[in-house]
């Protein structure tokens, strides 16, 4: 560093061995992508960077830009924690990701088209019996149907890690009602509000076209192609911690935001909408409700959240619902180990993004693996999201692991295990200095009679110093994420 | 459009004239006590008795004071119809219709609720600073509707939320103006013409219309002149009649509005042939009364034709 050090800002706790850091190499010089974000950061100095850091601050309550905490205090809306420094990766490394994650959403509804229907990877003895018996999140009264275009996951949002050696895996794929977009979208906003010299340059890549994206997958699920559809987007209302997202979804895409005793199903099995001139048809549910509270006349009888016969109605073929009930079969964590064949199966092909390696407890000589390296290994339930109910090997006391290894004897079908993985960082603001903090990203992929992935996706971070854990129900914050253009072939 | 929205709709624009109307009131009882001569007397309850609150107020309060009064209708969020709820409340609402709505409306209802849960304990300290809260209160939500006329399409979401707009405006206008039924004159005519006048100035500052009255009617202010204007002046948008034809207007512009339209012309009719030369304080009240009943069926036939297929799970918007 020069005469400018005494200006620029300061990194502290870096180097870290064997973790790979997103923007800078090695050296601690930025890598390509993250050189002008370098530039300008430095050139802005420490003082101004908190400056608009606080500006941000203030933006995002005045946005009104929340998630919801659920506690025995009431439910609390929290302000959206957003670190102000990017992370930056190179176009030529997503072009690659982008492929991988089409390949990967491609081979996965055809996966479940087959599970629901003729079964053939399982006589072809590829997937085990005894794995989709073990499924909880596989729907009897689906069996035999098959969805426009074949597709039932029309919205994937898929988990990416990237390990100390540089490699980016795939971490799971939330196939059931991913959430996170609007804050990608709203993060983006956010950065050029307060930021707007930075897109001067047109290097990095612009996200925005996600809504109008989304929606053109949701109306090509249309039953009536010959006229404009009435897309809507079911929520479980205002007290679900992704209410912000499913309004904000509705309002960006011009769909009608509903809830459940919004719509009703009549004798024709179409699904109707309550409006002031009346009951108005409905051709397309985005629903933002699970399996089990869609429809309680087809799962669970308590749900006040769901319509009663959109079961009906879909089977009916009178309306399309993405994602489609009982899509979540592939959202397993036990189903997530198979992939790599699947997509061999499937297509006759290499994976494009690896699957992070990963021991099936249901499995004998796997699980004694498992059991004997608890302390090193991550062990995850096949069914929870939101990082719930999982045992991180290195961090638990001898007492947790002694009870994880318990519930493993009990239920192998419902574990697999995965090596503590040295997971990527990104400087982050810590005061008035950058340090280094874990992120993983998110990348949302569409599908219906087209593929769309999002540039780049919704970055996540752990805030806390050491920690891993990047959900926001549990204390992660979210950064921008940026892919540049460097030129590079 | 759905039921469920158009009820939330119609329920911003009557929360966030009350709460207006609420900081207006205020302030006008504030004004009317300033000008009274010494031996006028007036009592503070009666703001709460022209907000038909007697009874939720009765339960928490043990005495009727300056102090607990206003705390009661601008930072007590057990009073449904305090400022700070009414704030909350269409705020709450505003989030569930977000997407009919020009993308700035949530910010700034967002920053009106921030602001007052922020300074809603300021106004309790004195006069000065509560005018001050008030006031910023009155002008922040004005700066919502203007944003409302200037960037949203007069769709039907519009009209929902100024149907609830004047709804509510009309019924707070006679209940601004009743206050002036709770002075007690004094027993000097001389001065009591004066209490008279200053009272109904104001009351006329309270609704911004002075410069208006005095523009359109005259310099003089006399109580038959300024309930005549403040009720059936068909130009002045604080008014009665004026809140009866934006109605009219909005109901035209919606499906299946005959039964609703009914109950519109019957109100106008009613105050058409109101008789205010010569006014007593108890007929006025008796009028003003009439009024607040006419409006109540307007609601209620709007809610019949637009809100009933929609059956709601609490009780949110429903309390008056």
């Amino acid at each position: 560093m020069n005469a400018r050090t005494t200006q620029s800002i300061e990194l502290i706790d870096y180097p870290q061995p064997g973790i790979y850091d997103e923007l800078l190499g090695d050296d601690l010089r930025p890598r390509p992508a993250a050189r002008t974000l370098f530039d300008y950061v430095n050139r802005l100095g420490a003082e101004e960077l908190v400056a608009r850091r606080e500006a941000v601050d203030a933006a995002i309550m005045a946005m009104g830009i929340t998630f919801t905490v659920y506690s025995e205090a009431g439910n609390i809306d929290r302000a959206w924690p957003f670190d102000i420094i990017p992370r930056t990766m190179s176009k030529r490394e997503w072009d690659r990701i982008d492929a991988g994650l089409k390949q990967r959403l491609t081979a996965l509804n055809l996966f479940i088209d087959d599970l629901y229907n003729a079964q053939r990877i399982v006589k072809d003895g590829i997937f085990p019996a005894e794995v989709l018996a073990g499924s909880k999140n596989f729907r009897d009264c689906c069996r035999g149907m098959t969805p426009r275009f074949g597709v039932w996951a029309h919205v994937c949002g898929t988990d990416l890690v990237r390990d100390g050696d540089g490699t980016v895996y795939v971490l799971e794929d939330n196939l059931r009602v991913p959430s996170g977009v609007s804050y990608m979208l709203e993060n983006r906003q956010l950065m050029k509000r307060l930021f707007p010299e930075l897109f001067k340059s047109s290097d990095i890549l612009p996200v925005d076209d996600y809504p109008t994206q989304l929606y053109d997958t949701l109306a090509a699920l249309s039953p009536r192609q010959d006229d404009r559809p009435v897309v809507v987007v079911l929520t479980p209302g205002i007290y679900n911690s992704a209410y912000f997202e499913h309004s904000y979804l509705a309002q960006k895409m011009g769909a009608i935001l509903v809830e459940g005793s919004d719509l009703v199903v009549k004798a024709d099995d179409c699904v109707y909408m309550k409006t002031i001139s009346g009951l108005r048809r409905v051709d397309v549910v985005y629903r933002r409700i699970d399996d089990d509270f869609l429809d309680p006349e087809a799962f669970r009888a308590d749900s006040m959240l769901g319509v009663p016969g959109l079961m009906r109605a879909w089977k009916a073929g009178k309306v399309g619902i993405a994602n489609a009930p009982g899509a979540g079969v592939a959202d397993d964590k036990v189903v997530y180990t198979f992939v790599p064949q699947i997509i061999k199966y499937y297509l006759d092909q290499d994976p494009i993004i690896p699957n992070v390696p990963s021991w099936l407890c249901m499995d004998d000589t796997q699980r004694e693996h498992v059991l004997a390296n608890l302390d090193k290994l991550v062990v995850k339930p096949a069914n929870e999201s939101g990082g719930y109910g999982m045992l991180i090997g290195p961090r638990a006391s001898e007492e947790e692991r002694r009870k994880f290894a318990d519930l493993i004897r009990a239920n192998p079908r419902n574990y697999m295990a995965q090596p503590t993985l040295a997971i990527s960082t990104a400087p982050t603001m810590v005061g008035d200095q950058l340090a280094p903090r874990h992120l993983d990203l998110r990348p949302f992929v569409l599908q219906s009679n087209r593929l769309h992935v999002t540039t780049g996706g919704l970055t996540r971070v752990a805030l806390r110093q050491g920690s891993l854990v990047v959900n926001s129900s549990q204390g992660g914050g979210s950064k921008d994420t940026w892919i540049v253009d460097t030129g590079e072939a | 459009m759905l039921s469920r929205v158009a009820e939330n709709l119609y329920w911003v624009g009557r929360y966030l004239e009350r709460a207006e109307n609420t900081a207006r009131l205020i302030n006008s009882t504030t004004q009317v006590l300033l000008d009274l001569p010494v031996n006028a007397s007036f009592g503070w309850d009666v703001l709460i008795k022209v907000a038909g609150l007697d009874a939720e107020f009765g339960e928490r309060y043990p005495q009727a004071g300056e102090d607990s009064i206003i705390r009661f209708l601008i930072v007590d969020e057990d009073n449904p119809s305090s400022i700070i709820s009414s704030i909350h409340n269409a705020r709450e609402n505003t989030r569930t219709v977000r997407e009919v709505l020009p993308m700035e409306l949530w910010e700034r209802v967002n920053s009106l609720y921030l602001y007052i849960r922020e300074n809603g304990a300021r106004a309790l300290i004195g006069r000065g600073p509560r005018d001050d809260v008030l006031r910023t209160v009155i002008g922040q939500r004005e700066s919502i509707v203007g944003l409302l006329t200037g960037s949203m399409s007069r769709d039907v979401a519009y009209q929902f939320i100024k149907l609830g707009r004047n709804m509510e405006r009309a019924d707070m206008t006679t209940r601004i103006v009743d206050v002036n039924s709770a002075v007690h004159l004094p027993a000097d005519s001389a001065l009591a013409a004066l209490t008279s006048e200053r009272a109904w100035i104001s009351t006329l500052n309270a609704l911004s219309a002075y410069q208006m009255y005095r523009n359109h009617v005259g310099v003089h202010v006399r109580s038959h002149d300024v309930a005549e204007f403040l009720l059936k002046d068909p130009h002045f948008p604080r008014t009665v009649r004026h809140c009866l034809a934006e109605i009219e207007g909005c109901l035209s512009t919606l499906p299946q509005h005959v039964d609703a339209m009914k109950q519109v012309r019957k109100a106008w009719r009613r105050l058409d042939g109101m008789k205010l030369e010569g006014l007593t304080s108890p007929v006025l009240h008796e009028y003003l009364d009439q009024v607040q009943a006419d409006i109540g069926a307007m609601h209620a036939a709007v809610a019949r034709q637009y809100f009933h297929l929609h059956q709601r799970n609490n009780g949110a918007g429903e309390n008056q």
